[in-house]
């Protein structure tokens, strides 16, 4: 039987590396990427809790919520990248600095 | 009648406010300039009739006075003393009667100014200064201390000044204006030093502190330059006198005052503005009397009453001759002041007043109709006259009743008036030795008088015309309501018996079964200082009693004098009254001989006296002395040593040295502006907001994974510090 701390472990790595790739990679899509791992560690988190803690269904409904936002972000996300790079033929994060003005 | 605000303050209030009015509109509506000046006139004047009303037919007393008075501004307590100055009205008799003369006069003359000046290019601006001058007049009479008359009488100044160079474009009309206004200046100088020296005194300036004041010895062993205090300001206000009155020897600037239109003349030079002199004299009578300068007055008076009857004999213009019989009849009245003859002295300015405004204004009828085609100019010279009585009938009628009161025949109020003064000054002249003086002098100029008035009727309305051109071209006068009638008017009132009750001015009325005191000499009484020592102050808006006098008057028939004394008067009175009949009928005598007979030569007996003559021509050389030596000699050595002051003292080193020290402010402030405000603080300013920008601008660099490092970072310092 694999324990609730297992899961937090896991769902911690997996947080963990989603930031570091978010704040390391140079690569848009890498960045998105990384933001997929982050929610995934929270979806894990709430199966993992609703499972040992509230025994329902409210966090599986909430993880599957989860998917369904991290799906249509994705797609949004990639919208972007894609008219970003027909702008400036580049997915390289540095290239996004229009905030400064 | 109750004497609120309401009632009071239109009497000056109208005319001032016509003035403010008038100076706006005059010249867009120049003709309801003349009619709202004319019409605030005739309200002042009926305001002024109920004031007459109440003192001379309701209240009939001597000794019933209004006294209102609000603070006007205060200086809190000096040496203990309190220092404040009032306003207020102070009314009595005195007042009551010269308020009503001043008004009915005023409306006269703003009436004949309607016809007199109808055609002058300034018609609206003549009646503004009117107005302003009539309530700066009406001002003086209401007022109840001395620094609201002179307030009043510098306004008056004023208007005299701008009213003498009224026609400004004449030259001589702009230097007499200068030079009346410099005179007078002279004697306001003193006025104001006798204010001071009163002021500080006693505190206030107000006539009945002054009456009880001298009652009670507040001026007692006071001092100034070693001489008395009271004596010091009895002279410094008496000096004020000299140079309103324009009394010897400050008389040389009315005679120039004759530039100013003819109507001005009437009203200022010879009514009002003149007289406002003596009445000042007349109020602070108990001051003279109790600075013993009565002896000095006397005389002033006599010399100037002598010596400008004897100037205006050999004039030809005919403004000239009215000029100095103006300052030859104040002379009267200051000579009744010294003799003590308080009643006829005010008596004789009313009826001055009125024949005098008269006489002026009939010149001015006379002057108006005289053109000169030639220099389309106006005829003052009499030499140019003669004959115009069939031209100017009523004109004619006006001024013969005048110069008959002038010259003080019976049943003309000269006579009454002047006769009574005449014969104060011969009562006085058989007491005291040094009094005979100016009682003779009195009697020549009574003598002189009678002849140069007859003297100027006969050159200008008997005889052939001299000027037979200028004659036909004169139309013949009609009757009309502001040329003629308001002359008319005033010669009623040239009747002596308006004035004292009876046709021969003798004091007492008798009519079958009926004898009793004329008005004048029951109700207009030397001040009786002892009374003063109680009297009740009134505040503004009070209500009036009628107790409000000290105690019921009472007429005491012989003036305080006992039986025989008064007697004796009384028959000095006759004597007086018998010589001045016939002085006057002397004078007339010797001008009907000169003139209309041509029996007597003039010439002759100017040949005879040519010093005196060619003395009077230069007017006794008062205007040389004046200009040669004392403003030549004396003044224009002093103004070069001002000049000196100013320019070598005042300019090179006050001045001058000013500047190095501002130089030196200048490099000062100069360093500090650009090296401690320009440097430090505005570029130091810019420097640190650059400082900020450099560590500013590496934070947002537009990084987004930089700044998703500072969320987590902060965020993770966020909750580290949480648990």
């Amino acid at each position: 039987m694999i324990s609730l701390p297992s899961f937090l472990a896991i769902s911690f790595i997996l947080f963990v590396s989603g930031l570091v790739v978010m704040i390391a990679k140079k690569n848009i899509i890498a960045i998105l990427l990384g933001v997929e791992l982050i929610l995934n560690s929270a979806a894990l988190n709430f199966a993992a809790y609703t499972r040992f803690v509230n025994q329902n269904l409210d966090g599986h409904i909430m993880s599957l919520f989860i998917i369904i936002i991290a799906a249509a972000e994705a797609a949004v996300g990639l919208a972007i990248v894609i008219r970003f790079f027909q702008i400036r033929e580049s997915i390289h994060i540095d290239d996004a600095t229009q905030l400064l003005q | 009648m109750d004497y609120t605000i309401g009632n009071i303050a239109p009497i000056i209030l109208l005319p001032f406010a016509a003035f403010v009015i008038n100076a706006f509109i005059v010249k867009k509506v120049p003709k309801f300039a003349v009619g709202l000046g004319c019409i605030t006139m005739f309200a002042s004047f009926c305001y002024a009739c109920r004031v007459f009303k109440d003192f001379v037919f309701v209240t009939y007393s001597a000794d019933y006075y209004v006294h209102k008075v609000f603070t006007w501004f205060d200086l809190g307590l000096i040496n203990g003393k309190p220092f404040n100055v009032d306003m207020g009205i102070y009314l009595d008799n005195m007042s009551a009667v010269l308020l009503l003369m001043v008004t009915g006069c005023a409306l006269i003359i703003h009436i004949f100014s309607t016809f007199y000046m109808e055609h002058d290019a300034r018609f609206g601006s003549f009646f503004v200064y009117l107005s302003l001058f009539t309530a700066a007049m009406i001002g003086l009479v209401l007022s109840e201390n001395l620094l609201s008359v002179f307030v009043f009488w510098e306004l008056m100044g004023f208007c005299s000044y701008s009213l003498i160079g009224f026609y400004y474009e004449k030259e001589g009309a702009g230097n007499a204006s200068m030079k009346a206004f410099m005179t007078t200046r002279v004697g306001d100088v003193f006025f104001l030093v006798g204010i001071l020296a009163i002021w500080s005194t006693i505190g206030s300036t107000s006539f009945v502190d002054i009456y009880a004041a001298i009652a009670s010895g507040a001026f007692n062993d006071l001092t100034v330059v070693g001489i008395p205090l009271v004596t010091f300001s009895a002279i410094s206000i008496f000096l004020g006198t000299i140079g309103k009155s324009a009394q010897f020897p400050l008389q040389v600037w009315l005679p120039d005052a004759m530039w100013g239109p003819t109507p001005c003349s009437a009203l200022i030079h010879a009514a009002t503005m003149v007289a406002a002199g003596v009445y000042l004299s007349l109020r602070m009578y108990p001051l003279m009397e109790a600075g013993g300068i009565t002896t000095v007055i006397a005389y002033i008076g006599g010399i100037t009453a002598f010596g400008a009857a004897t100037i205006a004999l050999i004039q030809t213009d005919i403004k000239a001759v009215l000029a100095y019989s103006t300052i030859s009849q104040l002379g009267y009245m200051v000579l009744g002041i010294g003799v003590g003859a308080y009643n006829a002295a005010f008596m004789h300015l009313i009826t001055h007043a009125v024949f005098k405004a008269c006489l002026f204004l009939s010149a001015g009828s006379v002057i108006h109709s005289l053109h000169d085609h030639h220099t389309d100019g106006h005829v003052q010279e009499m030499p140019r006259m003669g004959g115009l009585r069939k031209k100017m009938p009523f004109t004619f009628i006006a001024m013969l009743c005048c110069t008959f009161a002038i010259a003080g025949f019976p049943f003309f109020s000269g006579f009454v008036s002047k006769d009574r003064i005449l014969g104060d000054a011969l009562l006085q002249a058989l007491d005291h030795k040094t009094m005979i003086a100016p009682a003779v002098l009195g009697f020549i100029a009574a003598l002189l008088t009678a002849f140069y008035m007859f003297r100027m009727m006969f050159l200008t309305f008997y005889g052939e015309p001299r000027d037979k051109e200028l004659y036909e071209h004169t139309d013949v006068e009609t009757l009309s309501w502001n040329r003629n009638v308001p002359l008319l008017i005033l010669t009623v009132f040239t009747l002596g018996f308006w004035y004292s009750g009876s046709l021969t001015g003798q004091g007492l009325v008798k009519f079958p079964g009926v004898e009793h005191k004329e008005w004048f000499s029951t109700l207009i009484k030397k001040p009786d200082v002892e009374k003063f020592t109680k009297y009740k102050r009134e505040a503004w808006g009070s209500t009036d009693s009628r107790d409000q006098f000290f105690e019921k008057a009472h007429y005491d028939a012989n003036h305080g004098m006992t039986e025989a004394q008064a007697h004796h008067a009384h028959h000095v009175h006759h004597i007086g009254a018998i010589m001045s009949i016939i002085i006057a009928f002397f004078g007339f005598f010797i001008a009907y001989m000169m003139y209309i007979k041509k029996a007597w030569s003039p010439g002759w007996w100017s040949s005879k006296l040519s010093p005196w003559y060619r003395a009077l021509q230069s007017k006794y050389f008062f205007d040389d002395l004046y200009i040669k030596v004392i403003i030549q000699k004396g003044l224009l050595g002093m103004n070069n040593f001002l000049a000196w002051i100013d320019m070598g003292i005042y300019d090179r080193y006050i001045v001058d040295g000013t500047e190095v020290i501002n130089r030196f402010a200048y490099r000062v402030s100069n360093w500090f502006d650009n090296k401690i405000v320009d440097t430090v603080g505005v570029d130091g300013t810019g420097a640190s907001v650059r400082l900020f920008n450099v560590v500013l601008r590496t934070i947002q660099s537009g990084k987004i994974q930089f700044y998703f490092m500072i969320l987590v970072v902060v965020l993770v310092s966020y909750i580290w510090t949480l648990v």
